[in-house]
């Protein structure tokens, strides 16, 4: 399997050149293989949500290196980040973040629409195809503020996918969903993951969730503690 | 979703449409700003078009007087003045040297419409026991009548003297008892003396004008005035009244006469017409600045508020760019809406006063001028001030630190 992201030394401070500068990533090398479902844990304030972002080309490392799909994004201009983003990563974040003055089907259709600039009909099927992976395409003109937290959630995963990006980026995915929803949403994202071949990584609390991914890292204080790949897990996905 | 809109325009009407509550109040704001604006502009435009009008009918645009007299210092050979002061001359009633040769030299001119002839001086106006002094004009009616349009202006009689006959003010007729048919002695200071009958009675709606003023045949002026074959000023009405000025100093740098324009003639006029243009250019300034400001407090409140989206629209890569189109677009459509509705306003607001205010006896106090013009300036200026307005939220927008924004 190729090499899909690859985190090179990542440091991040905030405060740079004050007397209260902190550092809050000390130097992450990472390397994850296209396909990979991927738990990222730690306690709260260890910098998982910075990492991600880093990761996810919304912010920038301090120093480091970072590689997506084999190409170094540290020289990358803001416009190029912008577009690298939009191509190749999709988020789902904890309060799933639909835009409420659209329907739902709209939400999905509006990753593609910021990137081709107007509608049209293929965009439309697309949203509609996932929607319907997603089990809500009954939904789809409803308005995404009328719906409940794990439908949002899982019109959240639809979005995040509607690019066919090479990863998928999730904070917390289920931190605010009821056990069932949780599993739900899980599920779907694993689903996506083997019918798809998209790797996802997936920070979250939930150690039961976390035992179902390919492999489990652990973040502490900044630093890389714990990395092991789930056998049981690693033996379905090798078995597809 | 509308096939034919770009995501930025998509999003902006989306935006302006689930803020119903906040796009409404906005929206009546500007309309009302635009409303007033449309309103006084109308109004205004108006009352001076209605001004000029009565100025430009009501006088000459350029008048050829004959030079003033002077007098030079009497000096000997040898340059010495001999008499050191010198005193104005009195400044006799004088007919326009070769007048006839002006005359129609300015009627060959491209830029006058109308060249007439007129003679001009006082006299006493005799009936019975009373008496008034009145200043007479000799004129050829036919032409005077299309540059001043004294027939619109008759209440009585007709506009048409004969040889015998004189045209009177309201005011004058009043004083002297006198009404259309009836006969008055006027005489003037270089002796002569005739009985006219008065064919009719204008009102020029000024007091003063409607005591002195009489309109006489110019034959019947020349001999009471003693100007046989003279006549002491020539009336021009031109093409372009506002260029009254440079074809008077024109005429007069070519022509042995004094030609003033009524723009000179009239300088507290356009002192009159500047203020009320200047007050309402103010006005109308503050007005749109208020609107500008209430569209950018709006925005930026829609920024505060949509912080969350637009991180998410980052997240997804929309440039910043476009998150700055959004809400310009936003500014713009605010402007461009609210400057629709206030035109409607203005329109009712206009036609509301024009139907109220009246004169005391139910006419029109004067004819509105409605410019479409001035609804496709008001609606372009709306929404370039929309836009501007949507700058500072706009770039506000644009900067969010999409971290800073998905975090909340």
């Amino acid at each position: 399997m190729a090499e899909l992201l690859v985190l090179d030394g990542i440091r991040k401070s905030y405060n740079v050149g004050t007397p209260v500068e902190t550092e809050i990533l000390h130097g992450i090398d990472l390397v994850m293989k296209a396909g990979e479902f991927v738990a990222l844990m730690g306690p709260s304030g260890c910098g998982k949500s910075t990492l991600l972002n880093i990761i996810g080309l919304l912010d920038r490392p301090t120093s480091g290196r970072l590689f997506i799909d084999g190409k170094d994004t540290t020289s990358l201009d803001e416009a190029a980040l912008t577009r690298l983003r939009g191509h190749s990563i999709g988020f789902v974040f904890q309060y799933h973040h639909l835009i409420s003055a659209f329907t739902a089907r709209e939400n999905v259709v509006m990753p593609m629409l910021v990137d081709r600039g107007r509608p049209d009909i293929a965009m439309e099927e697309r949203a509609d195809e996932l929607l319907d992976q997603v089990g809500l395409v009954k939904w789809r003109d409803t308005r995404a503020l009328n719906m409940s937290g794990g439908q949002q959630q899982r019109i959240a995963v639809a979005r995040a996918l509607a690019m066919n990006p090479l990863l998928v980026l999730a904070d917390e995915p289920t931190g605010n969903l009821d056990t069932a929803s949780a599993q739900g949403v899980f599920e779907l994202m694993r689903r996506f993951n083997i019918e798809r071949d998209t790797t996802f990584l997936i920070v979250t609390h939930n150690h039961n969730l976390a035992a179902q991914c390919d492999r489990v890292i652990e973040l502490v204080d900044g630093r890389l503690t714990g990395d092991r790949r789930n056998p049981a897990i690693n033996g379905v996905a090798q078995s597809r | 979703m509308r096939r034919w809109l770009t995501f930025a325009w998509i999003a902006a009407l989306r935006f302006l449409g689930e803020g119903r509550m906040q796009t409404g109040f906005i929206l009546g704001g500007i309309a009302i700003g635009v409303g007033v604006i449309v309103f006084m502009s109308a109004l205004l435009a108006s009352v001076q078009a209605n001004f000029t009008n009565r100025v430009l009918t009501s006088q000459p645009q350029i008048q050829l007087n004959p030079p003033d007299e002077v007098a030079r210092p009497l000096r000997q050979l040898d340059g010495v003045v001999e008499a050191a002061i010198v005193q104005r001359p009195t400044q006799r009633i004088l007919s326009l040297d070769q007048w006839q040769t002006i005359l129609s030299s300015m009627r060959a001119r491209s830029d006058i419409v109308v060249a007439t002839p007129s003679v001009s001086g006082s006299a006493l106006a005799v009936r019975g026991d009373a008496s008034r002094s009145i200043g007479i004009l000799g004129i050829e009616p036919d032409d005077y009548f299309r540059i001043v349009r004294l027939p619109d202006y008759i209440i009585a009689g007709e506009p048409s003297p004969g040889t015998d006959d004189i045209l009177v003010g309201i005011d004058l007729a009043n004083d002297l008892g006198a009404t259309v048919g009836d006969k008055l002695n006027v005489t003037t200071g270089t002796g002569g003396s005739r009985i006219l009958t008065i064919r009719g009675i204008f009102d020029l709606g000024n007091r003063g004008a409607n005591e002195r003023n009489a309109y006489v045949q110019l034959r019947t002026a020349q001999s009471l005035l003693n100007l046989i074959g003279g006549v002491t000023e020539i009336d021009l009405t031109v093409d372009d009244v506002y260029a009254a000025e440079t074809i008077a100093q024109d005429i007069g740098a070519v022509l042995p006469v004094k030609a003033e324009s009524w723009i000179v003639t009239n300088a507290q006029f356009f002192t009159a017409i500047w203020a009320q243009t200047l007050s309402s250019l103010l006005i109308r300034v503050f007005v749109g600045l208020s609107v500008a400001f209430g569209i950018a407090a709006v925005l930026i409140v829609s920024v505060l508020q949509r912080s969350k989206d637009i991180g998410i629209l980052r997240a997804m890569g929309s440039s910043r760019g476009k998150i700055l189109r959004i809400f310009l677009i936003q500014g713009g459509v605010l402007g461009f809406l609210g400057s629709l509705l206030g035109s409607l306003l203005g329109g009712i607001a206009l036609f509301a006063w024009h139907n109220l205010a009246r004169q005391a006896n139910g006419t029109e106090l004067f004819p509105l001028v409605i410019e479409p013009s001035l609804f496709v300036f008001s609606a372009l200026l709306a929404t370039v001030t929309g836009v501007v307005a949507g700058m500072v939220p706009a770039l506000r927008a644009a900067r969010l630190d999409p971290v800073e924004a998905i975090r909340g």
